[in-house]
């Protein structure tokens, strides 16, 4: 058990490439931090630096109260759950879990125990313990994965994409069994994915990053609610957040490039008058008016999810996608108008992408 | 599954894979089966007439002490060439696969020995271990060990194996770094974070995962030892100091092309040939279910 930190940390490869560029966060103890992100933002090399599997360029990485930016990895702590498993195929599943423990000059019937407990944490008979890691399935080769990185009983638990090998029900699976085995075990966990949907679902931390750079870090309703970037607040959600240019015309009033208005909070937004603005809205914030009053909406498309639909079609020249729940009917006919709530608009400065 | 081409000719397929065959039968199978016949003949001096003698050439060679320790010659010949270039060769690839500077260099140059000629190769190494020229002869003299392979059947042998061995390195290198590189990366860092250090990683992950190309070497490494090195030996020591170094497929030659017994020559080959095919199966049926994983 241990608390991770990081300190304005950096990594410039040798060719001059900067893939972080000053991360700062703190996971507490015990808790489960997921670093989220677009491919080639950093995550991954970022969590292979805290595995020390990558040295540190500037900056410092603590695990506990231990600076370890030069303690080798077999010295941190720490476990790792790799994308592609990275079980040693010449190896059975009882000594791909026993392997760590064996480097360690671990008595022989200790192994046997922790092992067997670890086994049965992840459901795997004695039969499978005496396979080969070829003769497992996905999702089985997954669970000898976490069940090699719980028999050591590590202070941190680190995920690389652990989960993007497998079909999309069994991802869905495992994502409830890492969350439920990380609330009994309680070992800090920090894990990357590139997917929004298992970072808000696993996280107690969610950190954005994009190009090297945090943008942002904190809870994940609190991120989906409050997004303190335009960056952050496309990356989250599914369907995305909907975008539309325009400028502040008055208090509480955006008006679009495209033509048309829109209100927002005016107690929760003080942009100076005059100020070109994107307005973000969560496409499950959107309902069509009946009266006849709002956005024009030109209805393109509707996808039914079963779940509910998605309606996808243009406002003020630019693409907006509404999500309706199932008991409500997708509307006929092509004209339609929208009614946004202020309190669902976002805005962010245009320029710099911050929320204002 | 295996995606098969199918053909809407009979005979086309048949057409396609008859220059191969024609290859294979007129030059493994046809000359091994002169072999085998000539090996029940005995000729005469002037090679004029041949008369048939059933097993009497195979009698006759089971009789001869020199045959035996020609055996032996090529037994000891065969495992120190195949284990000093199979692992000279390893620790080399390892280091190259550690990603040190001019790798491509590197690989390149210990590449080179590969395309020299046996007998050039054994010219080379004679040049080096000549007793009263040579530079290595000289170091080993300045050693104080009284260096000269003509005289000491030993030193012949070490000879040889060094000659030979060195043009098997560049071979077994590209093979065992290309193994290395299958390794998938991941593997040495979760062993790493296993807490493995560097030579138990070594010897517990990488080797074992290794070991289908090392049986594959093995075999190669000791068909070219029994084969391929007639020339190296003739060029550096004939066989010699007083058989020291008459492999079997050296006595082959020496025996057939040089003594002219032809029959007894076809019978060393024959069972040359067994030796080799028994050798072989063994390997591969004993051996290479243990290098599956």
């Amino acid at each position: 058990m241990a608390s991770v930190l990081l300190d304005r940390v950096f990594k410039t490869y040798p060719g001059g490439f900067t893939a972080v560029k000053g991360v700062s966060f703190a996971v507490p103890d015990g808790g489960f931090c997921v670093l989220v992100g677009p491919s080639g933002c950093g995550k991954s090399t970022l969590l292979r630096m805290i595995a020390g599997l990558e040295t540190i360029s500037d900056g410092a990485i603590s695990i506990g109260d231990r600076v370890v930016n030069k303690v080798e990895p077999m010295d941190r702590d720490i476990a790792m759950v790799f994308q592609n498993y990275a079980l040693y195929p010449h190896m059975s599943v009882y000594d791909n879990m026993a392997y760590g423990l064996r480097n360690l000059k671990t008595p022989e019937p200790e192994i046997r125990a922790r092992v067997s407990e670890a086994a049965k944490i992840l459901e795997l008979d004695d039969d499978m313990l005496k396979r080969k890691p070829r003769q497992l399935s996905g999702g089985q080769r997954q669970r000898v994965a976490m069940g090699r990185a719980i028999v050591r009983k590590p202070a941190v638990f680190l995920f690389d994409e652990p989960l993007s090998n497998l079909d999309a029900k069994l991802r869905v699976q495992m994502r409830i069994e890492i969350r439920k085995l990380q609330r009994r075990l309680k070992t800090t966990s920090i894990y990357v994915t590139h997917d929004q949907l298992e970072a808000m679902t696993l996280a107690d931390m969610l950190v954005v990053m994009n190009a090297g750079r945090v943008e942002q870090v904190g809870a994940p309703l609190e991120l989906y609610e409050r997004p303190a970037s335009v960056f952050v607040a496309g990356f989250l959600g599914s369907p995305p957040m909907n975008f539309l240019d325009g400028i502040v015309e008055k208090p509480g009033r955006v008006r679009l490039t495209g033509g048309g208005e829109l209100a927002y909070d005016a107690a929760h937004f003080g942009p100076p008058l005059g100020a070109e603005v994107k307005a973000g809205v969560r496409p499950e914030r959107v309902t069509f008016s009946n009266d006849g009053s709002g956005l024009p909406f030109a209805l393109e498309l509707v996808e039914e999810l079963g779940l509910g639909q998605l309606v996808h079609g243009r406002v003020a020249g630019g693409d907006f996608t509404v999500a309706l729940p199932a008991s409500h009917n997708a509307p006929s006919g092509e004209a339609q108008h929208l009614a946004i709530p202020a309190d669902a608009v976002h805005l962010f400065d245009t320029k710099t992408g911050a929320r204002l | 599954m295996e995606k098969r081409a199918t053909f809407s000719n009979k005979f086309l397929p048949y057409l396609l894979v008859a220059p191969q065959l024609a290859i294979t039968l007129i030059f493994f199978y046809w000359p091994a089966s002169q072999a085998v016949k000539e090996s029940f003949f005995i000729q005469d001096a002037f090679g004029t007439t041949s008369s048939f003698v059933g097993l009497e050439n195979y009698r006759t060679l089971f009789a001869d002490p020199y045959y035996f320790h020609s055996m032996g010659v090529t037994a000891v010949f065969a495992i120190a060439v195949t284990a000093a270039s199979l692992s000279i060769a390893l620790l080399l690839a390892v280091q190259a696969d550690r990603g040190i500077r001019g790798k491509m260099a590197y690989q390149t140059l210990l590449v080179w020995p590969y395309a020299v000629a046996p007998a050039v190769a054994g010219v080379i190494w004679i040049f080096l271990f000549q007793p009263s020229l040579g530079y290595f002869a000289h170091l080993v003299r300045a050693l104080g060990v009284d260096w000269n392979p003509l005289l000491d059947g030993n030193q012949a042998m070490t000879l040889v194996v060094i000659a030979a061995m060195w043009k098997q390195i560049s071979y077994n290198f590209l093979f065992f770094l290309a193994g290395l590189q299958a390794i998938p990366k991941s593997l040495i860092e979760a062993a790493a974070i296993d807490g493995a250090r560097p030579t138990r990683r070594f010897w517990t992950i990488v080797f074992p995962l290794l070991s289908p190309t090392t049986f594959f070497l093995v075999v190669v490494n000791i068909v070219y030892v029994f084969f391929d090195t007639l020339g190296l030996i003739d060029a550096v020591t004939g066989g010699g100091p007083a058989k020291a170094t008459e492999t079997l497929v050296y006595k082959v030659f020496q025996d057939g092309k040089l003594g002219g017994d032809l029959g007894g020559s076809n019978a060393q080959s024959v069972i040359l040939m067994i030796i080799v095919i028994v050798l072989t199966s063994i390997q591969f049926r004993y051996v290479e279910r243990k290098v599956t994983y």
